[in-house]
């Protein structure tokens, strides 16, 4: 009893740890709210908009709408590339199912 | 699984050409109705003309058929990522309304007498009724009303064998000797539990001899119930039991479940992208094998299967050995290239989440997959002999003659088709949630599910052409 209430205990508490992996020689960007490391800045500003929003400073208020215009828009150019290649499944079924 | 049933010797098998050639022919049509591929038309126009001929008169070759199912699933994760739109995506998986009341004691209890009945039924009529697999009612209950109707209910309606598990109820009744369950095996119990049965079921008459199928049920009781008093029903049935954790899932599908609150109706699937549905390495293996067994037991009955194993069987594997070896084999296969799946999805979306995290949120959607392919093999069957079912309810000890079973009509197979698409698309769409939950980044989200839309277009063209092939006698045994 007493052994699986440590090794309980044990799980929650390395919880965090298990959650992440950082490689060593890696630059991350970490929440200061929640801890959660990021590969690049505006990952941490677009999380810390969605996951925190009501404690933000001005500044990092700020930083999220830049990530998410600077999103917004490289969504832009991966619609056209999906609808490229919805085009190309669509067309390309065409002429196989004409042709065999 | 089919094959095994009695239904596979009466109203599916003579049906099994038709349908192979209708199921073929409808992928054109399915694919064409849910309005990606409408070229795909042409090619139903020219099927619908030889409907009732053999796989032979077929104007789609293989090939085509099998890209074409294959590209519906990547067409349609093209089409999910359109949807950028966050709040929608959390609005339609938190879309739910409470259902829960006071008539719930009511129906437990009458669930639990039901469960206990049917039990009972099993073990009555297994052992001293007709031997005919077509007219008893243990069979019939078991394959027919258990693992093909009541496992349809359980993803359609809710999971009611959490209720109805008269193993449960006997084991609550049962003084227990309540010792700590070990956390370290966690779920391992549940994912060997689940490779037995399936193994025990593919290659033995199960579905043919009452006696037989009795005994194996008597095993199971005598197993689960001995678990339960040492561990405990609740740990028990929680961790260590295969076949309530299959129920578990197949009703996490479902549109009413159970939340925090009581009873809830949701959207069909949307259940599935919640965090720690799915809790550790154990219970990821747990979702993949529920998978490949899927897959295994289509697999064995093919002709490839039996002519890559003849040679082997030829310079002297022993064939009991052959088909365990290869359940394992496979098991091993479906893990390692999903764990590889998630290892590539961690590094295309540059995420410092460990593999594991990702390994759990993405494998609930698999569930969708084998819940697909659940309906698609079982609609059938199930229809076909649920009058059979109904007479040996009535009368159980008689043994007719003929027993009444339905005809199914040519366009059935395309329900299956249909549903095995359906399946992976919502499996698409909860992967889709899931990562948006995930990711903070939206196109990062999208990134990260490339490797396993491209796992998922070849399971999809594997099992399409597994559907696809001839169904022989299990080979060598």
């Amino acid at each position: 009893m007493t052994d699986t209430a440590t090794q309980s205990a044990a799980a929650t508490g390395t919880a965090i740890d298990e959650t992440y992996d950082v490689p060593a020689d890696a630059t991350a960007y970490t929440c200061s709210y929640c801890g959660r490391p990021f590969a690049r800045e505006s990952w941490l500003a677009l999380h810390r908009g969605l996951a925190h929003p009501s404690e933000l400073d001005d500044e990092e208020v700020e930083a999220f709408r830049a990530a998410h215009d600077e999103e917004e828009a490289s969504l832009s150019a991966f619609r056209l590339q999906a609808l490229g290649a919805l085009v190309l499944i669509y067309f390309g079924f065409l002429m196989v199912y004409a042709l065999v | 699984m089919a094959r095994r049933h009695p239904g596979s010797y009466t109203g599916a098998k003579a049906q099994l050409p038709t349908m192979t050639s209708g199921r073929r022919r409808t992928v054109a049509l399915v694919v064409c109705g849910l309005g990606w591929l409408a070229a795909t038309g042409t090619a139903s126009a020219h099927g619908g003309s030889l409907a009732g001929g053999g796989r032979e008169s077929l104007t789609i070759p293989t090939w085509l058929f099998l890209s074409t199912g294959g590209a519906a699933v990547g067409a349609s994760f093209l089409l999910a990522s359109f949807v950028t739109d966050r709040a929608f995506v959390e609005r339609i998986h938190d879309w739910g309304r409470p259902l829960s009341g006071d008539y719930e004691r009511v129906l437990t209890l009458a669930g639990q007498l039901l469960g206990l009945a049917g039990l009972a039924a099993v073990f009555v009529v297994g052992f001293l009724g007709p031997t005919n697999a077509r007219t008893n009612l243990a069979i019939l209950l078991v394959w027919v009303g258990w693992w093909a109707g009541l496992a349809m209910t359980t993803y359609l309606v809710g999971n009611s064998w959490a209720t109805l598990n008269p193993f449960k109820t006997l084991a609550d009744l049962l003084p227990s000797l309540d010792r700590t369950y070990p956390a370290r095996v966690g779920s391992w119990p549940a994912v060997g539990g689940l490779l037995v049965l399936v193994w025990v079921e593919v290659v033995s008459p199960l579905a043919d001899q009452p006696r037989l199928l009795a005994s194996v049920v008597a095993g199971y009781s005598v197993l689960t119930l001995a678990g339960a008093l040492v561990f405990g029903p609740e740990d028990w049935f929680a961790h260590a039991d295969p076949v309530e954790r299959v129920f578990r899932y197949y009703g996490r599908f479902a549109p009413i479940g159970r939340g925090e609150d009581g009873l809830r109706l949701r959207l069909p699937g949307m259940d599935l992208s919640t965090p720690r549905l799915v809790d550790g390495p154990d219970e990821v293996a747990f979702v993949v094998a529920l998978l490949w067994v899927t897959t295994y037991d289509g697999l064995v009955t093919t002709p490839a299967w039996r002519d890559l194993t003849t040679p082997l069987v030829d310079t002297g594997v022993p064939p009991h050995l052959l088909y365990p070896v290869a359940l394992g084999i496979g098991f091993a296969g479906f893990l390692g290239v999903y764990q590889l799946a998630v290892r590539l999805s961690r590094d295309m979306s540059d995420t410092y989440l460990a593999p594991a995290v990702l390994a759990q949120r993405f494998a609930p959607p698999l569930i969708a997959i084998a819940v697909g392919y659940h309906f698609a093999h079982y609609l059938g069957y199930f229809l076909v002999l649920a009058p059979s079912l109904a007479v040996a309810l009535t009368s159980p000890f008689a043994d007719p003659a003929v027993v009444p079973t339905i005809e199914l009509p040519d366009w059935f197979g395309a329900i299956a088709l249909a549903s095995v698409i359906i399946g992976h698309l919502v499996a698409i769409w909860v992967a889709h949630a899931a990562a948006y939950d995930l990711f903070p980044a939206r196109l990062q989200a999208i990134r990260s599910q490339y490797p396993f839309i491209a796992v998922m277009v070849f399971y999809t063209m594997t099992s399409l052409w597994v559907v696809s092939q001839p169904e022989v006698a299990l080979p060598h045994l």
